[in-house]
């Protein structure tokens, strides 16, 4: 017969087919496929039909592959000795537990700041469809762009009545450092709050667009001036019962930006429940936005050319409508409306980038940019390596130990396969007690990570199904990872030289595998550690580079100039003047440097027609201003004494800005802002100090007086005695003003508090260095260790046939301090290249020196030696009589 | 088997199976009820109705010998057993007392 069944179909057949039936349909197709061999190619394509006609259930083998083993009781008694073997090996479990554990911790918290941040306003009904009104600012030098959540007090009602398909808007003003007076029944002051944050002027719209539901009382309530929603929280700390405030008032003096200084009387109208943690409105009082003078200018100021410091907007379009529609539109719309020399526009965010975006920032200043967050996610899976890793060396550093388990196993009839089940199942048992460990440092470490990162994280999240998922996931991955390889190592060997006692630690194969390994976990933690230098350096130079003023043991002191106060402002001074350790003391608006409260203002210069296109810092300051912080003038003279304003100092930028070189070309020329209704005669020209944090280069600047702008008090103290002074101060504080609420705040702790979140990365550095490093180090001292032992005969040989203690030692370390310096080589530049892109984000920045890398790699090079040491000192002064004795 | 039950299909190929007598397996049932039905049969529908009838009792098998132009695989004989039959018996009785229930119609022309 010349013609056969076609090969392949017939394969597959008797791969699928139960062995019950193949030999009948087998059997009967090739005879159907003889009777048509005429035709063979018919034929072939009928048998290939009719065998895939046959893959149906009743034809294929059960998938349930009857065992001869005992599967469950063998699953027992790998768990038995499991537990035995750690038991036994005690240092070793607690090694390898603790690396374990101590990775999955690190890798559990970060997921849990991830999972919080990511979380982050996600609970609005409407987040899909709400966006965020920015200005975008056209800079003179053109090729930056940059994005301010601040916008004109028309945009929302313009939103509302030139764009038909917004469907809803509000204005969203965030107030600071507002005092709230609550009175008693019989109508006197009884308790007074400041609150730093969490004042919101709002509209109803507000509640429409957000989801914070209301406990009692109406969000319409808001559209009348003067009422206020209290947060619960809010509500029980003013009056203790939330149910009892309702419908009550209490009087705020409000903060910030507020020029018109009244105190108004607000009416509780409603109450909000309990504020999430994962928003970026951490609201605690509402106020109807018609209310004082934001209501005023809400009202009355049209001007399409300002904006005010925390004055935002907010909207919600329909669902599916188009972006860069809006976007264009509002674009035409600026420019219609501005006036023709202001290049600003306006885009739309959406919700949903708002907590990321870290330029632009948010009201909670708890903004985090997603490449930090990858960063963190990178770190996490690098840790997590760096303990699996551990666990991968000490296992298959151990498989010789275990020779002889192998080699009495596989003769009784183990097979491959229940061996690496056998060495899974062991990983499995370490991982989870890990893990359950990670779970509990995670519960204790949580208060920490919340204070240092500023987050309210509450421990409701660990029993979050995320958590769980991903505490399963870990376990999975985790005993995989570190399981697979050490279970094919062991389940290797040959049970004959195995039994025979002939597996030494040489022969054991896999040594330039861990070998690898340790070099990838010291590329891992010498890159943190040089990444982490970099930072802390870069720091420091924040913190102590001189910005161009004095800065030291200067305290500022706010107030709020109503009436009464400005009276009091001589005899405050005199006061202050007259104490021992006070050097000088100044009336302004801000302080030399500002983080984001800077007032900007654009200006015309020497009777121009046309506002110049750039902005200009604006400060108001009495002419004590100067000489307290050391200000540098290149030409003119300081401001003269004037409750009015009347004069102008500038900076350099300022001047350099206009195009002059010469700084006496400048003076007695005019300077008018605010659409004229200030114009000036400049008197001196500044040397450029840091007016804005070390991340920008000097702003121009305007500094004037006027004191009815003046909402702090800058005193310079002396160097000595600063405690009992501060006490005096406060003393004259609360006699003089005995209804506020006295508060100060030292100059370089605010400029320090600009680096908030380089210092917080700085401290996360520092921990992950310290951990990758610490884990490095659990794994090298097990190895070394292990070696130890191994070669203990070595040793003695070694010792007898006359080395030192020098040379074992030597002979001990050598290899690591080679493999480590191979992980320098590899690290450096990985980190150099990283931390280089990390800086250019400053325009103040460090220089990363030879000798951060030399630290880095001389701090591992050290650790480790000194890790490795003490097992190689033991091995190296033990007694080799003990050791060479018995064979 | 608890269940009497008998397809369509399994039917015809009992009786085939009985009609058949002792020559009765996969290829020789498909070609005889290709016969007479006049229309194509897979053999894969012919073997599931036998494995069902052989899982139900209704016949049962046997292996013969060796024949070359089957590759070497043995034929599977199936013969009917005395339950298949009974079946088949009380089939047709259901079947002819039914028909005989269908009074005298006199179709118009």
């Amino acid at each position: 017969m010349i013609v056969k069944p076609p090969k392949w179909p017939l394969l597959f057949l008797r791969w699928y087919c139960r062995e019950d039936y193949l030999e009948e349909i087998e059997g009967n197709l090739t005879e159907l496929f003889y009777r048509q061999q005429n035709m063979p190619s018919k034929a072939r394509a009928l048998f290939l039909y009719n065998v895939l006609k046959h893959f149906r259930p009743a034809f294929i083998k059960s998938v349930n592959i009857k065992s001869p083993y005992n599967y469950k009781a063998m699953l027992r008694n790998y768990f038995k000795t499991s537990f035995r073997n750690l038991v036994r090996n005690k240092s070793y479990a607690f090694i390898n537990i603790a690396g374990l554990a101590t990775g999955i911790a690190v890798c559990m918290m970060i997921f849990i700041i991830i999972q919080f941040q990511t979380s982050y306003d996600t609970f609005h009904t409407n987040k899909a469809r709400t966006y965020r009104v920015l200005t975008q600012y056209h800079h003179t030098d053109a090729a930056t762009t940059t994005y301010a959540q601040t916008v004109p007090y028309a945009m929302p009602v313009a939103l509302k009545t030139s764009f038909p398909q917004v469907e809803d808007v509000t204005p969203v003003y965030a107030s600071h450092n507002d005092e709230l007076l609550v009175p008693g029944d019989d109508g006197t002051i009884v308790k007074q709050f400041k609150e730093a944050r969490g004042l919101f002027y709002t509209t109803p719209s507000f509640f429409n667009i957000f989801s914070y539901p209301l406990l009692a009382g109406s969000y319409a309530a808001l559209k009348e001036p003067n009422t206020v929603l209290l947060t619960k929280e809010t509500a029980e700390k003013y009056f203790g019962n939330w149910q009892y405030a309702m419908g009550k008032t209490l009087k705020l003096q409000s903060g910030g930006f507020m020029f018109d200084h009244s105190t108004d009387v607000l009416k509780v109208s409603g109450i909000l429940a309990a504020i999430p943690a994962n928003t970026d409105f951490q609201m605690k009082l509402v106020v109807s936005i018609n209310t004082s003078y934001i209501g005023y200018m809400m009202a009355n100021n049209a001007s399409w050319d300002e904006t005010t410091p925390d004055f935002g907007c907010y909207l919600m379009l329909p669902q599916n409508t188009n972006e860069a529609g809006i976007n264009q539109q509002l674009s035409a719309f600026a420019k219609k409306v501005q006036s023709p020399t202001n290049k600003d526009s306006y885009i739309i965010q959406p919700l949903a980038d708002v907590h990321y975006d870290t330029e632009t920032g948010n009201y909670s200043n708890k903004a985090i940019s997603h490449q930090l967050l990858n960063v963190l996610w990178l770190i996490a899976a690098f840790i997590l390596a760096i303990a699996c890793v551990n666990f991968v060396n000490l296992s298959t550093a151990q498989a010789v130990n275990r020779s002889k388990e192998v080699g009495v196993r596989k003769v009784l009839g183990s097979n491959k396969f229940q061996l690496q089940l056998q060495f899974i199942v062991e990983t499995f048992l370490i991982v989870t007690i890990a893990v359950i460990l990670a779970a509990g440092i995670t519960i204790l470490a949580l208060p920490y990570i919340n204070q240092l990162l500023e987050l309210s994280i509450s421990f409701s999240i660990l029993s979050s199904p995320a958590i769980i998922v991903f505490l399963f996931a870990v376990t999975g991955a985790v005993t995989v990872l570190a399981g697979f390889y050490p279970s094919i190592v062991l389940s290797r060997f040959s049970p004959i030289t195995a039994l025979k006692g002939k597996l030494a630690a040489g022969t054991v194969k896999g040594i330039s595998l861990r070998r690898g390994l340790v070099v990838f976990q010291f590329i891992i933690a010498q890159a943190l550690i040089i990444g982490t230098l970099v930072i802390v350096k870069q720091m420091d130079y924040f913190i102590n580079q001189p910005l161009g003023f004095d800065k030291n043991a200067v305290v500022n002191v706010p107030f709020r100039i109503d009436s009464v106060r400005l009276s009091k402002m001589e005899y405050i001074k005199q006061q202050l003047l007259l104490m021992n350790g006070v050097q000088a003391v100044s009336f302004n608006s801000n302080t030399p440097v500002e983080d984001a409260n800077d007032m900007w203002s654009t200006f015309k210069y020497n009777h121009a027609t046309k506002e110049e296109d750039f902005k200009a810092i604006t400060k108001f300051a009495d002419n004590e201003y100067v000489p307290a912080y050391k200000l540098a003038l290149v030409a003119g003279r300081n401001l003269k004494p004037s409750k009015m304003t009347k004069e102008f100092l500038i900076n350099e930028s300022l001047m350099k800005g206009l195009g002059i070189t010469n700084p006496n070309e400048i003076l007695n020329k005019q300077i008018s802002i605010w659409s004229d209704n200030i114009k000036c005669p400049v008197v001196g020209v500044l040397k450029d100090f840091n007016d804005r944090s070390l991340r920008n280069k000097p702003a121009p600047l305007l500094i004037t007086t006027n004191n009815t702008m003046y909402n702090q008090a800058t005193i310079k103290l002396g160097t000595t005695n600063i405690a009992a002074t501060m006490q005096s101060i406060k003393t004259l504080w609360e006699q003089t003003f005995p209804d506020f609420v006295y508060e100060y705040r030292f100059l370089d702790d605010k400029i320090d508090s600009f680096y908030k979140q380089e210092n917080q990365l700085a401290q996360l550095y520092k921990i992950f260095a310290g951990i990758a490093i610490f884990l490095s180090c659990l794994g090298l001292y097990g190895l070394a260790s292990f070696m130890a032992v191994q070669r203990v005969k070595e040793v003695g040989i070694r010792k007898v046939l006359g080395a030192t203690t020098t040379n074992i030692v030597y002979l001990f370390t050598r290899e690591f301090i080679l493999l480590i310096t191979i992980a320098f080589i590899i690290a450096a530049p990985i980190a150099w290249y990283y931390m280089h892109q990390w800086l250019q984000y400053y325009v103040y920045r460090i220089n990363i020196g030879w000798w951060v890398f030399a630290a880095g790699g001389l701090a591992a090079i050290v650790i480790a030696l000194a890790t490795i040491s003490y097992q190689a000192i033991k091995a190296a002064r033990a007694n080799p009589v003990k050791s060479l004795r018995s064979e | 088997m608890k269940h009497h039950s008998l397809g369509e299909f399994e039917e015809l190929v009992l009786l085939s199976v009985a009609a058949l007598h002792d020559e009765a397996y996969g290829v020789s049932i498909q070609d005889s009820l290709v016969q007479k039905l006049s229309k194509n049969i897979n053999i894969s529908a012919v073997h599931v109705a036998l494995k069902r009838l052989e899982d139900k009792g209704f016949v049962k098998s046997r292996f013969g010998g060796i024949t070359e132009d089957r590759g070497g695989r043995r034929k599977k004989y199936y013969v009917i057993t005395a339950i298949g039959k009974q079946v088949l018996d009380s089939q047709y009785e259901l079947r002819t007392s039914l028909y005989n229930m269908i009074p005298k119609i006199q179709f118009g022309q």
